[in-house]
């Protein structure tokens, strides 16, 4: 599984019609992609149920970007699989 | 001195069409909006027809991020709002965005939301649960993506009087202007209440028709009436001082002349029989204006035994041996009863019938109620120099309301 494509589809479904190449894992949530506290929550919730994760017990404010995500669930990954 | 207040803009997303000029000429035609329920699954309940707004696609007015996060009440809302500031012209920039507010009324708001959401909590627990759920179940929400999608930056609120709120929307956005508290109001009602929770909560209560079929279950006024049909949608008004609209060259489409609203102070979901406190609110609404004549009534004939008796009781009672003389037709025989928007959409036909002198039918009325004797104009629109039309709207919970608008003749 690649986890960044996991979150760049769980960005397309909470944000419709955005431009995909815009998704990089330097991309910031707020300044680059236009997604809120809101919306961030949201796509959470995507990722927790596509990937049977817990990630709502993290200060997502504290996530800043893409790769953030990414990096935050392989590490998830990583600890369940061990 | 109070101001008078123009309509410049109107928009619409009913049953009947997706802008005002679909939809009027719908309701010329004769034709129904009203089939069988397809947003959801229908086995297992009694009823099965609603007038659903059919192929909207709310991305064809607005960005599919805000759609995603907006109940289905306020893309409806969105779109008449948006059709009816483009009609009118209306700019919202400089000072000016604080001379324009919103008012939306919703009977029930986001109730699709909170229904869904509801089954995400039972079904996956309260981790799975919408941040969105609040912004878009919240019967104000409507408004506040209005200003944000328009800039309008005036006084920004909901209210809700169950299927009078589009009338008094209407009514106390046209007494702020009146009174010269604001310059323009982006104005009416919207809901989307055809969902599994919101038909059958009207079934249990006993308001809604058993009559299967879709052509022929909506009839207000017919001695066979028992009850109305579900519809959702909305309508939408800018409301104007009358001289900043001129002074800005804008069209004036109609004025708003007249509204009276009272409360039966009597039962939550019965009128009352006598048609005492409709009688009332009418009769505030001519006050207005002096006491015009009428020449044509939006009835709110929901085809309801009760109240289409009760309603044409109250007409009776403000009219007189008038009444037999004004043409009452009841178009929710065809774009059924769209709760909170209704008054909004009937208000709009009112400014319609003032403009093109054509009075919308009351379709299915073929058996005559020998209590209801009004000239319900059955079947067929009518051609009438229509210069004042009254809307009546009256709501579960007592509310009467009635509009009065009037051609433009300068």
């Amino acid at each position: 599984m690649n986890v960044f494509d996991e979150v760049k589809e769980a960005i397309c479904r909470i944000q419709p019609g955005i431009d995909e190449s815009r998704i990089t894992p330097e991309a910031l949530f707020k300044d680059d992609l236009e997604i809120d506290s809101l919306s961030k929550v949201e796509m959470a919730l995507a990722l927790e149920e596509k990937l049977d994760l817990n990630l709502q017990d993290v200060e997502l404010n504290d996530i800043k970007s893409v790769g953030q995500v990414v990096a935050l669930i392989e590490s998830r990954l990583k600890v369940r699989n061990a | 001195m109070p101001e008078r207040v123009a309509v410049t803009g109107m928009g619409a997303v009913t049953p009947l069409g997706h802008n005002v000029e679909d939809t009027w000429r719908s309701l010329v035609s004769g034709a129904c909006g009203i089939g069988y329920i397809s947003l959801f699954d229908t086995t297992d309940f009694d009823v099965r027809i609603a007038a659903e707004v059919k192929g909207f696609n709310p991305v064809d007015y607005i960005d599919p991020v805000t759609a995603r996060y907006t109940d289905r009440f306020a893309q409806f809302a969105l779109a008449a709002a948006l059709q009816a500031v483009e009609q009118s012209g209306l700019k919202l920039d400089g000072s000016s965005k604080y001379d324009t507010g919103v008012l939306i009324g919703s009977g029930v708001g986001g109730i699709g939301t909170l229904s869904q959401q509801l089954a995400t909590l039972n079904a996956k627990g309260p981790r799975r649960v919408s941040p969105f759920t609040v912004p878009m179940m919240i019967a104000d929400s409507a408004c506040g993506q209005i200003s944000i999608k328009l800039g309008a930056m005036g006084p920004n609120f909901s209210l809700a009087s169950s299927c009078s709120t589009g009338a008094d929307a209407i009514g106390m956005a046209y007494r702020m202007i009146k009174h010269g508290e604001i310059t323009a109001m982006i104005a009416g009602g919207a809901d989307a209440a055809v969902t599994p929770i919101g038909l059958v909560g009207f079934i249990q209560a006993g308001a809604v028709t058993r009559n299967p079929d879709p052509l022929k279950a909506c009839r207000p006024f017919d001695k066979q009436r028992d009850g109305f049909v579900i519809g959702e949608g909305a309508a939408v008004f800018v409301l104007e001082n009358l001289d900043h609209a001129k002074a800005r060259g804008a069209r004036i489409l109609a004025e708003v002349i007249g509204y009276g609203a009272t409360s039966d102070a009597y039962h939550i979901t019965k009128p009352l029989e006598s048609g005492e406190g409709a009688a009332k609110a009418m009769e505030l609404a001519l006050a207005c204006a002096g006491n015009p004549d009428v020449d044509y009534i939006n009835a709110h004939g929901t085809s309801t035994p009760f109240n289409d008796l009760s309603e044409t009781k109250a007409i009776r009672n403000v009219f007189g041996e008038k009444a037999y003389r004004i043409p009452v037709s009841s178009t929710k025989s065809m774009h059924a009863h769209m709760l909170g928007a209704a008054g909004a959409v009937e208000t709009l036909i009112c400014c319609k019938a003032v403009q093109e002198g054509v009075i919308p039918p009351t379709v299915n009325l073929e058996t005559p109620d020998p209590d209801c004797d009004l000239d319900y104009v059955p079947g067929k629109a009518r051609q009438v120099d229509v210069r004042v039309a009254m809307s009546n709207s009256f709501g579960f919970g007592g509310h009467n309301s009635a509009v009065l608008v009037s051609r433009y003749m300068g």
